[in-house]
């Protein structure tokens, strides 16, 4: 490693010292501001640092990591999600601070730096690192507040499921060494040395490899943990875990695949497009049967991962750029979603049922439009960013002809409107709740801008593409 | 040397069924005790004796004896001693000790065989995983550190008791009420007659 490369890891650097700074000034004394604040200004100083970085990639950074365009534009999208958690953390935990919140943004800042090091990563030794750091940081934010028996419930759940998945992709990796040598991803090449691989050992172990990651995407059908951990889970926990977690592996699948060997392999674009069809039907099934919004979202995010597997096996320059454009709209929508849910709730007692949006709009009008636009870029209504999310993934999807899995995404995504519309008929409808039921303003300035900034950014970028679409064509022209 | 390496695989498997199968937790860490010693002949056959040596030291030795250690602090009073021998009873040794027999037949087999006997693969010394572990895998160290942080941190939120609670825990008179409220791993004492005045 020599300067330059220092230089080109610059930002994951101080995504890790945030969380030491973080750490140190816990133990100097212990203040909720002050971490949330220093989280904020670490992760601002590690976005700051992409810019440094960008003029010096592609570039590989030891056998371990590749610090591309593609890397430094997730890691931007990672930045900016993380960032506003901390926000949502901040009003949210400021309600109640028994629940000691300090260290939540210490467990915020590793978990981005394990999602950081899973875009960057070329070796199955760095795929494995960033995945466990980002997990163990996850058990203990999913269970944070340690004194509700539900939050303890979901993270032993999703400790003994994550714990199972790492398992089944380690093997995977063992299988896949064990044919080809070597853990690089570039050297997983299944075509060129005719005969000297066993192709049956191999589709074992990305089989596996599969399943592991299937996991962490909440993938149909290993998605039975999502509606539970994003129930149970405190709501600004469950928009990072439904954003930063799932758009980390996401960018880690495209680039195993498209610097691995695979991406032709037949039955493996058999294995994703049943993945894909199961996920969308699934999802919008399921969500249908649902009256708690937190479950209502986790089945909307385990159809929208499922929509994204159409982009990404399509493939090619415009499936990336699809992925990425999607995934932009869907971090900005999603974080908006639970912003709303982490408006209304309290530590401990999250507003999750349906019935007590009822008539929302009639006594928080801002806070009910919010959460319709967020709703509607869910359903990709126009001139929302989900909208135009689709739009691209449905071009990605032609231009691969991939007719069946564009025809079921309309199809299964025509199904998701109608839970969409039943959460804002509740809002609207004309059955107020009692005048306590919600927090009469919101109780944070944190809380009221970070919604407003989403908002503007779900309207500017459904209606106004250009520039975000400008940024991914560069980062996809310079990672190709 | 192959059949050395598939013995010992073959124990690993099945100490680690057993462990998991077992009801009581003293008789579960004496089946994984030995489930590390097969883990590190295993290590040691496929040509890497400093990661056998380590598992031996690390897992065999550090990390079984704290679990040990937390296991038997929980149960403190006579009736802890009692239960304590009733675990410790012969019939619970003889799985283990068969195991944990062949594998010491095994390593003496290794120790006596011809030394030139060839390995399955060839040998990785100490010095070769240091150069690696802080050549090309420096950031995998340094990713491994944020890792136990992570560990380190999250057990530490988790397991922190506000000052008051530990103290109302403790001044309760009964191990009873103890047991009830704290949930100890063993319930060692609950029945027993004096603290019932």
């Amino acid at each position: 490693m020599n300067s330059t490369d220092l230089l080109a890891l610059l930002p994951l650097l101080l995504i890790a010292a945030t969380a030491i700074l973080v750490m140190l000034a816990i133990a100097v004394r212990r203040s909720h501001l002050a971490s949330a604040l220093l989280t904020v200004l670490g992760l601002c100083a590690a976005f700051g640092t992409l810019f440094i970085a960008a003029p010096l990639v592609p570039r590989d950074v030891t056998p371990l990591l590749t610090i591309d365009s593609g890397a430094l534009f997730y890691i931007g999208l990672i930045l900016a999600a993380s960032i506003a958690v901390v926000f949502l953390c901040y009003g949210y935990f400021k309600q109640e601070e028994e629940h000691r919140p300090e260290e939540l943004y210490l467990l915020i800042a590793i978990a981005a730096l394990g999602s950081g090091v899973l875009v960057c990563a070329r070796h199955f030794a760095s795929l494995f690192l960033g995945l466990e750091i980002l997990s163990v940081a996850l058990y203990g934010l999913i269970s944070y507040e340690r004194t509700t028996k539900a939050s303890i419930e979901v993270g032993l759940k999703y400790l003994v499921l994550a714990a199972a998945s790492a398992s089944f992709l380690i093997f995977g990796i063992a299988i896949v060494y064990f044919e080809f040598g070597t853990m690089d991803f570039g050297g997983i090449l299944p075509d060129s040395p005719a005969g000297a691989v066993d192709s049956a050992t191999i589709a074992v172990g990305v089989t596996l490899i599969v399943v592991g990651i299937g996991f962490k995407l909440g993938l149909v059908p290993f998605h039975m943990w999502t509606p539970d951990v994003y129930e149970g889970a405190p709501a600004p926990v469950a928009a990072f875990v439904s954003t930063v977690s799932k758009g980390a592996m996401f960018a880690l699948l495209i680039r195993f695949f498209d610097r691995s060997g695979m991406r032709g392999d037949s039955s493996l674009v058999l294995v994703f497009s049943i993945i894909a069809i199961a996920s969308m039907f699934a999802g919008n099934l399921l969500a249908l049967l649902q009256d708690n919004v937190k479950r209502i979202l986790a089945y909307s995010s385990i159809a929208h991962l499922g929509y994204l597997i159409v982009a990404f096996e399509a493939g090619g320059a415009i499936g990336r750029s699809a992925v990425a454009f999607y995934l932009v709209a869907y971090f900005a929508t999603m974080l908006g979603a639970f912003g709303v849910v982490t408006v209304l709730s309290r530590p401990g007692n999250d507003l999750g049922d349906l019935s007590g949006y009822r008539g929302l709009f009639w006594r928080r009008p801002v806070l009910a439009s919010v959460f319709t636009v967020m709703l509607l870029s869910l359903a990709s209504i126009p001139l929302t960013a989900g909208f135009l999310g689709e739009f691209y993934l449905v071009a990605a999807g032609v231009s691969g002809s991939l007719w069946a899995l564009v025809i079921i995404l309309v199809v299964t995504s025509a199904i998701g409107l109608f839970y969409y519309l039943r959460i804002v008929v509740a809002l609207y409808s004309r059955t107020a709740q009692p005048a306590g039921a919600w927090p009469s303003r919101i109780n944070s300035h944190s809380l009221s801008w970070t919604l407003g900034v989403l908002t503007a950014a779900v309207i500017l970028i459904g209606c106004y593409p250009s520039p975000v679409m400008r940024l991914i064509q560069t980062m996809v022209a310079g990672s190709g | 040397m192959v059949l050395t390496f598939y013995v010992a695989a073959v124990i690993a498997v099945i100490c680690t069924a057993l462990m998991i199968t077992r009801l009581k937790a003293v008789h579960a860490l004496l089946y994984l005790v030995v489930s590390f010693l097969a883990l590190a002949t295993v290590f040691y056959t496929l040509g890497a004796p400093y990661v056998a040596v380590l598992e031996v030291i690390v897992y065999a030795g550090a990390i079984m004896v704290l679990f040990v250690f937390v296991m038997m602090m929980l149960n403190i009073g006579d009736r802890a001693i009692q239960i304590e021998r009733a675990w410790l009873d012969p019939k619970a040794w003889i799985g283990p000790g068969i195991l944990a027999a062949i594998l010491l037949a095994e390593l003496a087999y290794i120790l006596v065989a011809p030394a030139g006997s060839p390995g399955i693969v060839p040998e990785v010394g100490p010095k070769e995983v240091g150069i690696a572990l802080f050549g090309p895998y420096l950031l995998g160290v340094e990713l491994v550190s944020m890792l136990l942080l992570a560990g380190i941190v999250g057990a530490y939120h988790l397991g922190w008791n506000a000052p008051g609670e530990v103290e109302s825990l403790y001044a309760m008179e009964s191990s009873r009420q103890r047991a009830v409220v704290s949930g100890d791993f063993v319930r060692a004492g609950v029945d027993r007659p004096t603290d019932t005045p």
